[in-house]
């Protein structure tokens, strides 16, 4: 097996006995990136130079038996709305074209302990806005497993970038399913941790109280590995949380559910029978499957599109042409800001500024925003019940397979809707996964997402890893590997 | 609720200039997009905005001390502002 498509413990396994070395691996990854990227477009800017003393001094290390950890000499790619000290952090936005990150954020500084190599900063939809990676202000990313089709969104450009093999893993941010759809899409594994688990200072916020880092990896251990590095207490970050994680005693004695409301209309079959296959393999492992309803998750996609918005119109309100990015010419302070922010801003981003704007306009509040922040709570009890019940809940990751570009663009609601079955693990807080599964008639992948209560990360991982194991998807998009 | 959607003044509270064109294609949108979360503003609840957190795990959030710490340089605060003069952030005029 070629290097780069063994896990991160293999990796270092063979870095540790010296019969590779980590300059080598990075070679390699950049001749991977050499064929693909000119179609793909997963990065908005490669790292190979800035990183060969990097490399040395990782090389060296491992000579002397005197390794940083697991991650030493990794090469991982970085979603562009995640501060690396130096580089640029454009969040494929207009607005930060000229935008050199003056600090790091947490998970850049705790994986800097390691001496992780930063392969590059991946593309995504403007400010994290979207599902396809069509919205960047710099050209979209194409799938690898089928270039007419889109990775997903929004961290398209890391998941491309890693199913392309060039890089190991990706970070990638989740607001509405951001880290698991283009996971899903791209037939890789995309974790989206329990809320405040992963510290968001340096993220470059989207909506607060739904955004979170995670890894985007060929393999749940990789996922694993990458969580338990960058996870922690950050005081920098309010929302952060210190408590210790909760485990979910044994997978034998396991209870999944089925969410109903994600197995009806509106999911293709192709995606239902990816669940039912893991049904079958789970009630083979002597693990028992019941169905269960989340009523609430129906009204999901419409408590996200007043609460996402409304949050991102006070977070991106700091992009006035003041402090940093973009500045447009104007008379007074506010036609600059107005200019600036119409000039700055693609239409997606708009859009959702409008909404939310809207939504926690006078006279409209209590109607929108107040009404889906009740909304959002009674769905946050309607998980905690059912998580009386069962351990863990299954479902289809995607409704779909990956669609073509073009596909969607014109119809907003309907490229909202691809986000139908991760939007809820997000109102929640929840830790969710997707796995790779299996692949459709038209050979592109196919993954199913697992769902479990807030702070059983370690539990949903090693579960994960079970049903990996039993799946044993071997597939890859080999136009790129060869 | 109406869903009309009154492009001009949302606009200008969220400082944003639309050209014609925009406007037109953003108010559908919108429009459409309102007509779907409108099941949301019908729905009457148990409960009142006060007794939700913010934080989906319901926990406070966690604030710092009101204390300086050495985080940005002066120089490095300023480094990325379009406009700067003896160490401040310069604006146009507030009037013309």
């Amino acid at each position: 097996m070629r290097i780069e498509n063994k896990s991160i413990r293999e990796i270092n396994s063979l870095f540790q006995k010296k019969e590779i070395k980590p300059s080598e691996l990075y070679k390699q990854v950049f001749e991977n990136t050499a064929q693909s990227e000119s179609v793909l477009h997963a990065h908005l800017k490669l790292f190979e130079e800035d990183n060969l003393n990097k490399v040395k001094l990782s090389d060296e290390r491992y000579i002397k038996n005197k390794s940083l950890g697991l991650l030493d000499g990794i090469p991982i790619a970085i979603k562009d709305n995640i501060n690396l000290k130096g580089y640029e952090t454009t969040c494929s936005s207009k607005m930060l074209s000229n935008y050199i990150s003056p600090y790091s954020a947490t998970v850049i500084n705790k994986l800097d302990e390691q001496q992780v190599l930063y392969t590059g900063k991946t593309n995504l939809d403007e400010f994290a806005m979207g599902s396809s990676t069509e919205n960047s202000a710099y050209g979209l990313t194409r799938n690898p497993w089928n270039t007419e089709c889109v990775p997903g969104g929004s961290s398209g450009g890391s998941a491309a970038s890693v199913a392309a093999r060039s890089s190991i893993a990706a970070l990638g941010s989740d607001t509405g399913g951001s880290i698991r759809q283009p996971a899903s899409f791209c037939g890789l594994v995309g974790f989206k941790p329990t809320y405040g688990t992963v510290s968001r200072f340096g993220l470059i916020a989207f909506a607060s109280s739904l955004d979170q880092i995670g890894p985007i990896t060929k393999y749940v251990d990789d996922t694993r590995i990458i969580y338990h590095s960058i996870r922690g207490f950050d005081p920098k970050d309010a929302t952060s949380v210190s408590d210790k994680p909760v485990i979910i005693p044994s997978n034998k004695t396991a209870k999944v559910g089925v969410i109903k409301e994600l197995m009806e209309e509106g999911v293709s079959e192709d995606a239902k029978n990816e669940v039912e296959k893991i049904i079958k393999l789970l009630k083979a492992q002597g693990i028992e499957v019941i169905e269960v309803s989340l009523p609430l998750i129906k009204l999901a996609i419409s408590i996200y599109y007043l609460i996402a918005p409304a949050e991102c119109s006070a977070n991106l309100a700091r992009f006035d042409g003041v402090r940093y990015g973009l500045r447009a010419d104007g008379k007074t302070s506010y036609e600059m800001m107005e200019r600036t922010r119409a000039q700055g801003f693609g239409s997606e981003v708009k859009r959702r500024i409008l909404l939310g704007t809207y939504a926690l306009s006078a006279g409209y509040f209590d109607a929108y925003y107040g009404k889906a922040l009740l909304a959002r709570k009674k769905m946050i009890d309607e998980f905690n019940q059912i998580f009386k019940q069962v351990d863990y809940l299954i479902s289809p990751t995607t409704p779909t397979q990956a669609f073509k570009a073009g596909e969607k663009t014109s119809n907003p609601l309907e490229m909202y809707m691809s986000d139908l079955c991760t939007i809820p693990a997000n109102l929640a807080g929840l830790p969710s996964i997707s796995i790779p599964t299996g692949l459709s008639k038209e050979k592109l992948p196919l993954g199913v997402q697992i769902i479990s209560k807030a702070l059983t990360d370690d539990s949903l991982l090693d579960f994960s890893e079970m049903i990996e194991k039993e799946v044993a998807f071997k597939e890859e998009p080999s136009d790129w590997i060869k | 609720m109406s869903n009309q959607f009154d492009i001009d003044n949302v606009s200008k509270l969220a400082s944003i200039e639309l050209e014609e064109t925009e406007k037109n294609k953003l108010s559908q949108d919108l429009s459409i997009i309102l007509e779907h979360v409108q099941a949301i503003s019908n729905l009457e609840f148990d409960i009142s905005v006060d007794e939700v957190f913010i934080h989906p795990l319901e926990k406070q959030l966690n604030l710092q001390e009101d204390v300086v710490e050495e985080f940005l340089t002066h120089e490095e605060a300023l480094s990325n502002a379009p406009e700067s003069k003896d160490g401040k952030f310069v604006v146009p005029p507030s009037m013309e």
